[in-house]
């Protein structure tokens, strides 16, 4: 009851300041704290399909930035090369994340756990060194920069990314249709088959379920995510590199998984807020601040397996069984006097 | 117990929070433009850490002695500069942000650039879009082409600039017939494209292109590689790869079956001295010659002396670090620019910076202690700098320059591609 209810009003104050970012942060802090918002938003969409695949599913990928790495080139070269608008580039970079994510997995779902991880970063090099090579594609290590086209255009009126408020909006607008699609997911059956996988595939596929399928369409899902969150953050960089299909960038997405807390469904946004404001913060005085990232993620992992939305829950729960076992008393006691 | 929480209550509680924050309107702003006389703040994107930090070392040097001279002249229009730098990691995506950083949270209304192509590639949509002029100082031609905007230039040369300006003195001198051999990856498939075009314009033939992966460490099979009717050979690596290049290049003899020409930045941060003769004979391009006695003035040993190297192998005084002379002279240059163009136009807070553009778009700099690589031009159309050149050959492991090719002959061979300054503001 307690959980509940601190839970629901955390999550009512979240949106209320979210909603509030463009004109109360500007004033608190500075409009450079909005932008950098604006980038949480976007890498907790990533950390959130590792979590869908490693909390949900129990498969362990390093290979989400191939489908980072896919969905942004899918909207530079969108725009770029061929002059797509900007929803048909939008729609062009997560349809590449998915089909690329639809072809791997078709390999990777057959393995499970180091195995699956380890394929998993040989997409991800494989593709990697060839966007790396195909430079009149993909602009080779220089990347592709590119200007925005408008999101909206109504007669004279153009809605664009370049105005920083409506960008932030959209970008949010995007990162509620995502988190509310997970949410969907992980109540419905197939969230429930998923969890039935992750704790035991052999149990799973004796009562019926086929293991191998619904990996895939985690996979596939998880890319759909990964794809999102890359093309956004083209439109967001006005730019798309290589840089970001290389596995370290996964690294990253599955320490703010983990950190936050894999198999809960804002533990992504927990972990990757936390580790992009240490970066922010750090990084203009001390260029060694992924130092810090990895020792808080070594006691995150030794002191709290589940994350620090399980740790937070668990801090709840027990406050919780507290207060009912004193109220069970209480009323004993009542009961007991003459 | 726990209230299971349904579709309905999420959005809900999560429209609540909306909806809540929304009614607040708040109309809180700050004024952007309201430091029209504090000091003025120049950011520098520089590469400190990472791939090419041997290079950004000498970039912040640079930068940091520039400031202190206009400081002690008075500030630009009478106000003082600060320099905010953020380190690069000379990663693009860290590149983008910390640019971010730079200009909407250390305030910095211009921006001296990184020399790593992907960082100043992909900071330049960023900085046009925050309305703040940002100066390249790496050699992707795209910055100032057709990645350019009306907010991107450069005082230094590109890989166009570089081909345009040599390759015809090359070829006539060297010979006429051709192999490149490159980094597989932008910059020397850049110098690669560029180059051979330039060849050809000039009478030459290109016989073979090799690209040399970036993780290589024997050169052999790809020497091998190299027809043996070559006259001069193109080779365009960077760093170790470079040393590595020449060191087993001169194993095999090729330094006396061909000529060999290449870039500064094959060069840059190494004296060919420490290399034990392996670049001994290259021809190599240059555009702030590393050696006083090639441009000797009163402004060149100034820089000398202010950025502390000596004055042949342009090495840091009491340690061996050498400077890349050839690219970090842009990063001094660049903020005695943002003066001249600032003072000219009469800009006094980011409302004004159409004016800077406007006049640094054909913009002549002189000779002087704010521009001691010498007298040059951006050039209004492209925005790229037209400055003299240097073609220097090492001998007795010093770079003793053989060739000056003016900027007027550069801007001569140099056809304009693409015109920056009819884009919008």
């Amino acid at each position: 009851m307690i959980r509940t209810f601190v839970e629901r009003f955390l999550l009512v104050a979240f949106a209320a300041f979210l909603v509030s970012v463009p004109w109360v942060v500007p004033v608190i802090a500075n409009k450079f704290w909005v932008s950098v918002i604006a980038e949480i938003l976007i890498w907790s969409i990533f950390a959130a399909s590792v979590n869908l695949l490693f909390g949900y599913v129990g498969l362990l990928s390093f290979g989400q930035a191939l489908f980072f790495g896919f969905g942004m080139y899918g909207v530079g070269i969108g725009i770029d090369q061929l002059h797509l608008s900007f929803w048909s580039a939008f729609a062009f970079g997560v349809s590449a994340a998915m089909a690329m994510a639809l072809i791997t997995g078709i390999f990777a779902v057959r393995l499970t756990w180091h195995y699956f991880a380890i394929i998993t970063i040989v997409f991800s090099l494989i593709f990697y060194f060839l966007a790396v090579r195909l430079k009149p594609l993909t602009g080779g290590d220089d990347g592709i920069n590119f200007s925005l086209p408008p999101v909206f255009s109504f007669g004279a009126t153009r809605y664009s990314l370049t105005d920083q408020t409506f960008q932030y909006f959209f970008i949010l607008a995007i990162f509620a249709i995502c988190f509310y699609l997970m949410y969907l997911v992980t109540r419905s059956p197939l969230g429930r088959a998923f969890l039935a996988i992750r704790e035991n595939d052999l149990r799973a596929s004796l009562i019926g379920l086929n293991v191998y399928v619904l990996r895939l369409i985690a996979f596939v899902m998880a890319g759909f995510l990964a794809g999102v969150s890359g093309a956004l953050f083209a439109f967001f960089g006005r730019y798309a590199s290589a840089t970001y299909m290389f596995y370290h960038v996964s690294g990253d997405g599955v320490v703010w998984a983990i950190v936050g807390g894999a198999g809960t469904l804002f533990g992504p946004v927990v972990g990757t807020t936390l580790f992009i404001f240490i970066r922010e913060l750090v990084s203009t005085h001390w260029e060694h601040h992924s130092l810090i990232v990895g020792v808080m993620a070594i006691l995150v992992v030794m002191l709290a397996p589940k994350g620090l939305v399980g740790l937070w829950r668990e801090g709840l729960s027990r406050i919780g069984e507290q207060k009912t076992s004193s109220e069970l008393n209480a009323k004993a006691r009542l009961r007991s006097q003459p | 117990m726990a209230k299971k929480q349904t579709r309905r209550s999420f959005l809900k509680t999560a429209l609540a929070g909306g909806v809540a924050a929304g009614t607040a309107n708040l109309t809180l702003m700050r004024d952007l433009y309201a430091q029209a006389s504090g000091p003025i703040v120049i950011g520098h994107h520089c590469d400190l850490t990472g791939v090419i930090s041997s290079w950004g070392y000498w970039h912040d040097k640079a930068a940091k002695a520039a400031v202190e001279i206009i400081n002690q002249g008075g500030g630009i229009a009478g106000r003082r500069v600060e320099l905010a730098t953020e380190d690069t990691e000379s990663n693009p995506a860290s590149g983008a942000r910390k640019l971010r950083n730079l200009i909407e949270r250390s305030n910095a209304e211009f921006v001296v650039g990184s020399v790593h192509s992907g960082v100043m590639l992909s900071a330049i949509p960023i900085a046009s879009e925050l309305k703040t002029i940002y100066f390249s100082t790496g050699e992707a031609t795209e910055a100032t082409g057709a990645k350019g905007t009306r907010y991107s230039f450069r005082t230094g040369t590109d890989t166009y600039s570089i081909a345009a300006a040599s390759m015809p003195w090359c070829v006539e001198n060297f010979g006429k017939v051709w192999s490149i051999i490159y980094a597989d990856y932008a910059w020397g498939q850049s110098t690669n494209q560029e180059s051979k075009h330039f060849i050809e314009k000039a009478g030459g033939k290109t016989l073979a292109s090799i690209p040399v992966p970036l993780d290589t460490k024997d050169f052999v099979p790809y020497l091998a590689q190299i027809p043996p009717e070559t006259e001069v050979l193109l080779p365009a690596f960077i760093g170790s790869l470079s040393v590595a290049f020449y060191t087993q290049a001169k194993t095999m003899g090729l330094d006396k079956k061909m000529k060999m020409f290449s870039s500064s930045a094959s060069i840059e941060s190494i004296a060919p001295d420490d290399i034990q003769g392996a670049a001994e004979g290259v021809y190599f391009f240059e555009n702030f010659p590393r050696m006083l006695k090639a441009k000797d003035d009163e402004y060149h040993r100034e820089f000398i002396k202010r950025v502390g190297i000596d004055d042949v192998h342009a090495r840091e005084v009491g340690s061996q670090r050498v400077m890349d002379k050839s690219h970090g002279w842009q990063a001094w240059e660049d903020i005695f620019a943002i003066k001249q163009a600032i003072e000219a136009s009469g800009y006094k807070t980011r409302k004004d910076v159409e004016g800077v553009i406007k006049a640094l778009e054909g913009m002549e700099m002189k000779n002087s202690i704010g521009h001691p690589q010498g007298d040059k031009l951006i050039r209004k159309e492209d925005h790229c700098g037209i400055i003299d050149c240097y073609i220097s050959r090492v001998e007795g492991g010093k770079l003793e320059v053989k060739k000056r090719i003016p900027k007027e002959e550069l801007a001569k061979n140099m056809p304009l591609r693409h015109n920056l300054s009819q884009l919008p503001v």
